[in-house]
């Protein structure tokens, strides 16, 4: 457990100094600001505004955002050799992957509170739903959360940070637009099953609706033990090759 | 018998028939071997001899095939995390994170190695490697000379029993090298130090004991001196004479009692007799009885070199 410390400190060090990340934050910001500000305009005529609505657009947006978040991590231990002397530190891998893995998270839980600013906003003018709002952020924090998970298994892969990101992206699309191939099924029950592997399946019908539920949560949770399973796997085989 | 027990008790690193294969290819083939407390051992071979290998194995990086090794006492395969504490490891490209300063980076390994002082200790030792003054720099801005420095003090700042260094004088340049190698011999004081390097010269400079590899296996080992003496088969004598151009000068020396062989080296010759053979006196003797006038002559001492190239044909001619 003191390694996994002692790693998450170096790693979120790390996002906090480099200005990449400063970069990606301030975009980040940007466009969530540009679709709340959108909904703002949009209660002025037909509905009222959601406090769910940047939620719902980080839900696509991770597909995106958690590559760039994860793709150093391990890619870059592996290339510069530091990786080899890690794995010589009187230290189990699984605390390595670990402490990467909650660095990542830790640095996209500092980028969602950034963005409760728009509900302060929100509140100033309106009277939102905040037990939507805390759903939908519970489930944007988890599914946050699987992303990373996945992005970290595929910084484990390989020592090239690109090939890395783009990986992920690809798995992750995969991921979000899976429940597409349940169009194209006649079976509405194969559907459905494919609809709960996804990952919107978890969140576009649940959270972002103010219900949670334990089914969800499982799915996020048991996506993140699943890839951090496999990441450590891989990490391991560094030892065989 | 006590005795026996109180030099095994000595030994820092000792590793029962290490085997190691990548596949079907064996790296590292029965390797037993034992290192002293306070011994500089240099391990040699050329490259892509099993060196990494056996280092890796050593330093927990990589499971044994098979066999074992015993690290400061603690088992590499059973109580790996317990051995890995004990061993202070630099591999051969030095790895350093470029965006960390250069006493982020001895601190966090520090911490990973359950230093108790972490901060304090890191600080000791940049100072003792004589990084202290750039100990606020970030690593992308050190020459490669103090990266080489730097990997050492991160394999130094937990004070391990053992130190194990893959080839630390490589591509860097000869006034760095020197000083790694000071470094290396100073460090040998307070610590085991097992090193490798398929430089020959360096192995004589600062090793007690050199072990030479190749093809996964130890081919040979003992002290430089020793090697040399154990190796060399026979004197080797060099002698630089002047004769009358009608005397064979061949024919003078192939009548010398013990002679082996006689080789042609620029001016002289270099001859070498049978073991136990002292042919000095015989031969100015003989050569002045030829009517040879004799300008020099001294002992050949077999280098390392000669020593490596003759233990590796052999194994190439059995």
């Amino acid at each position: 457990m003191r390694a996994v410390w002692i790693v998450f400190r170096r790693e979120v060090g790390q996002y906090l100094a480099t200005p990449f990340y400063y970069l990606i934050a301030a975009g980040f910001l940007l466009l969530t600001a540009l679709v709340f500000n959108n909904d703002l305009t949009i209660s002025i005529t037909y509905r009222p505004a959601s406090p769910a609505v940047v939620p719902a657009f980080l839900s696509f947006t991770l597909v995106f955002l958690a590559p760039l978040l994860t793709m150093r991590l391990l890619a870059e231990e592996t290339r510069e050799g530091t990786l080899e002397l890690l794995l010589t530190a009187p230290i189990r891998d699984v605390e390595i992957v670990a402490g990467k893995f909650l660095g990542a998270w830790f640095y996209y839980t500092l980028l969602l509170a950034l963005t409760t600013v728009y509900l302060l906003i929100l509140n100033a003018v309106t009277r939102p739903d905040l037990g939507l709002a805390a759903s939908a952020y519970i489930g944007i924090w988890l599914y946050g959360g699987a992303t990373l998970a996945v992005g970290l298994l595929f910084s484990a892969l390989t020592e090239n940070q690109i090939v890395a990101a783009f990986l992920s992206t690809a798995a992750l699309l995969l991921l979000y637009l899976g429940s597409l191939a349940g169009q194209i099924v006649a079976s509405v029950e194969l559907a459905r099953l494919i609809n709960m592997l996804t990952l919107q399946g978890h969140f576009n019908t649940s959270f972002a609706y103010g219900l949670v539920r334990a089914e969800d949560a499982v799915y996020y949770a048991g996506l993140i033990v699943i890839a951090l399973f496999i990441t450590t796997r891989i990490v391991e085989s560094h030892r065989w090759r | 018998m006590l005795l026996r027990k109180w030099s095994a008790s000595l030994d820092m690193i000792e590793a029962r028939s290490l085997t190691k294969y990548y596949g079907p290819h064996p790296a590292a083939v029965d390797l037993s071997f034992e290192v002293g407390r306070g011994e500089v051992v240099g391990l040699l071979g050329p490259n892509g001899a099993g060196k990494t290998t056996t280092i890796r194995m050593l330093t927990g990086f990589m499971p044994p095939t098979s066999g074992t090794a015993l690290v400061a006492g603690c088992d590499i395969v059973a109580d790996s995390l317990a051995a890995r504490q004990r061993v202070g490891y630099l591999p051969e490209r030095v790895p350093v994170y470029p965006d960390m300063t250069v006493r982020g980076y001895v601190t966090f390994w520090a911490e990973l190695r359950g230093v108790r002082r972490p901060r304090a200790q890191a600080d000791a030792v940049l100072e003792r490697i004589q990084l202290a003054e750039r100990s606020r720099s970030l690593i992308r801005h050190l020459s490669k000379g103090m990266r080489q420095r730097l990997g050492l003090a991160q394999a130094l700042v937990h004070n391990p029993d053992v130190l194990i260094l893959d080839e630390p004088t490589i591509g860097i340049d000869p006034q760095q090298v020197i000083e790694v190698r000071q470094l290396v011999r100073e460090l040998g004081k307070d610590h085991t130090v097992l090193f490798s390097t398929h430089i020959l010269s360096e192995a004589e400079q600062i090793c007690d004991r050199v072990l030479i590899i190749h093809q996964g296996r130890i081919v040979a080992q003992g002290a430089p001196a020793s090697l040399r003496e154990q190796l060399q088969p026979g004197a080797h004598i060099y002698v630089a004479l002047a004769c009358d151009a009608n005397r064979s000068v061949h024919d003078v020396l192939a009548g010398l009692p013990g002679i082996e062989t006689i080789q042609q080296q620029g001016e002289g010759y270099t001859l070498r007799f049978q073991p136990g053979v002292d042919a000095r006196a015989d031969i100015a003797e003989a050569l002045l009885r030829a009517g040879c006038r004799l300008l020099e002559m001294r002992p050949v001492a077999m280098t390392l070199e000669d020593i490596f190239l003759d233990v590796i044909g052999k194994v190439h001619r059995d």
